[in-house]
């Protein structure tokens, strides 16, 4: 394991699916990236972690071509996603999807036509395909008998497993999962870790992983990114970053409230706020 | 003080410029929207049915105080047989498409802006977009589509309820004893069909409007409850100003 500001990035290679180099984005006056290098290998497990507002949301949209980064390019098996039209991104996402935090499930459809909404949307099978595929997906994460219930009649876990059942449908690439187990129960996360694992074994699909979940991720994860402060803190397998000689890596690994990144927003001294007249 | 100006100048300038940016992709987007029949009649009944309510009542109120208040000035004049003329022509040419284009705004375009504000919170446009589904064609065309057709066919109900039995009639023939053929003959000797056709023009254009209004604020209103409320708020005070004004750009034009 080495720091990351001191090793050079990883060189190009057919392995790797997503490759964003010199990545700078900024919301309003505040800089979420400085110019970080990220690859995602193709039909592996990669985690980004981090501590909350550090972007790794925002990485995975950016991946996703829904913001433009101010600079720096993100590629996509090679092809450059933020110089596509609409017509090139969408067939990128075909290959893609993403797993929003919040499941962003259509509301005016049941939990069975969500799984089916992208099929009806590209494909043209038949109708008994579509209920068989939408059936199958449901049953992999535990929710077939939940396919006539709306999105509101769900849990929000539920609700997640559900956006992952039409995250999968039709097979993609790759699956972007923004804080998959965030409200799981044990046992739904359990079944969350075996079914993206077996996922990627058996089906090849390259995951990405954004995850405050360390020891969960890092137990299924073939690499892991660190990412704080707009920059790539560490990077290597799991076992690399438990071994990881950085304070920042280690305080965050072990969720300590003091160390080289600041639990406190910033602010002046709590005294002086108390001792300010009103 | 004049740098104030010019920046809020500038910021509407820019908003407009936006707002036509967008009507075109709505625009782009409707050939493929009207492959969807199924999606558009879904909104036809959100936006439309379920406006009927409040459209039918109005109608009937408004035909009933035009009546009352067109009665007891007629008269004074020995015009009392030319109530039907009167109610007619104000609920045609201007009362009906005006007065259903608020209330449309009021129930449908604050309830599009409230929808598509709250998918925009909690990513379900995001998430079409992510699954290579246009929400232009998916979501903002069909909505739009519905407006421009359910806003003419709220309008024509509306002046029915309020020239017909329920509303002027009732207050007119039945209450102060006006004759019933002349309310009837005075209408068809003196309402043209062109007024029934510039009626029809100015509540589509309306219905557009408003449906446009509600889309483009809903589409980017601020992912929070306070954004969802403020695009609805928005959507309602915009769309009844420029409904104001553009009815009497349209009638200036109409009646050269």
């Amino acid at each position: 394991m080495t720091d990351a500001r001191t090793m050079p990035a990883p060189a190009a290679d057919s392995a790797t699916l997503v490759r964003v180099r010199g990545l700078h984005f900024s919301q309003g006056r505040r800089k979420i990236y400085d110019g970080i290098d990220v690859d995602i290998a193709r039909g592996k497990i990669t985690a980004i972690m981090g501590p909350s507002g550090t972007g790794k949301t925002t990485l995975l949209r950016i991946i996703g071509g829904q913001w433009r980064p101010s600079a720096g390019a993100v590629e996509f098996d090679g092809v450059n996603i933020h110089k596509q039209r609409q017509r090139g991104l969408y067939a990128l996402r075909k290959r893609m999807s993403l797993l929003f935090q919040n499941g962003a499930l259509l509301t005016d459809l049941s939990v069975f036509e969500n799984v089916a909404f992208p099929l009806r949307e590209h494909t043209r099978l038949p109708e008994a395909a579509i209920r068989d595929i939408v059936l199958m997906k449901l049953e992999a994460v535990g929710l077939r008998g939940a396919s006539k219930l709306y999105p509101e009649e769900l849990s929000g876990g539920m609700a997640r497993r559900v956006a992952l059942a039409r995250a999968i449908a039709l097979d993609p690439e790759m699956v972007m999962y923004d804080e998959p187990f965030t409200g799981q129960d044990p046992i739904s996360m359990g079944v969350l870790m075996r079914l993206i694992q077996s996922l990627n074994r058996s089906l090849g699909i390259t995951s990405v992983i954004v995850s405050h979940d360390v020891e969960e991720v890092l137990s299924i994860a073939d690499f892991a990114y660190v990412i704080s402060n707009g920059q790539v803190l560490a990077r290597g397998t799991p076992d690399e970053i438990r071994a990881s000689e950085s304070e920042y890596v280690q305080q965050f690994l072990q969720g300590r409230p003091d160390g080289p990144v600041a639990f406190h927003f910033k602010a002046r001294p709590l005294a002086d706020e108390f001792l300010e007249r009103a | 003080m004049r740098g104030g100006i010019f920046s809020v100048l500038s910021d509407f300038l820019s908003g407009l410029g936006r707002a036509q940016f967008f009507l075109l992709g709505i625009l782009r987007a409707v050939p493929g929207a009207l492959l969807r029949p199924r999606a558009i009649i879904r909104q036809l009944y959100m936006i439309g049915v379920l406006s009927l309510i409040i459209i039918v009542i109005s109608g009937m109120f408004i035909g009933m105080v035009l009546s009352l208040q067109g009665y007891h000035t007629l008269v004074r004049f020995g015009a009392a047989s030319s109530l039907g003329v009167l109610v007619a022509l104000s609920i045609i040419r201007e009362l009906g498409p005006v007065v259903t284009a608020l209330l449309f705004a009021g129930r449908a375009g604050s309830a599009l802006a409230a929808e598509i504000g709250l998918m925009r919170a909690t990513d379900q446009l995001s998430a079409m977009e992510m699954m290579a589904v246009d929400p232009m064609r998916h979501v903002i065309a069909p909505r739009f589509i519905a407006g421009v057709i359910a806003a003419p066919l709220l309008t024509a109900i509306f002046c029915v309820m309020a020239i017909g039995v329920a509303g002027g009639h009732a207050i007119g023939v039945e209450l102060l004893g006006v004759d019933a053929g002349s309310y009837w003959s005075q209408i068809r000797a003196n309402v043209d069909v062109h007024d029934l056709i510039q009626s029809c023009i100015k509540a589509a254009v309306f219905g557009a409007v408003i449906s446009w209004i509600a889309v483009y604020q809903g589409y980017h209103a601020a992912p929070t409850s306070e954004g969802v409320s403020r695009a609805t708020t928005s959507t309602v005070v915009v769309s009844s100003l420029s409904i104001l004004a553009l009815d009497f750009i349209l009638t200036a034009f109409m009646f050269r």
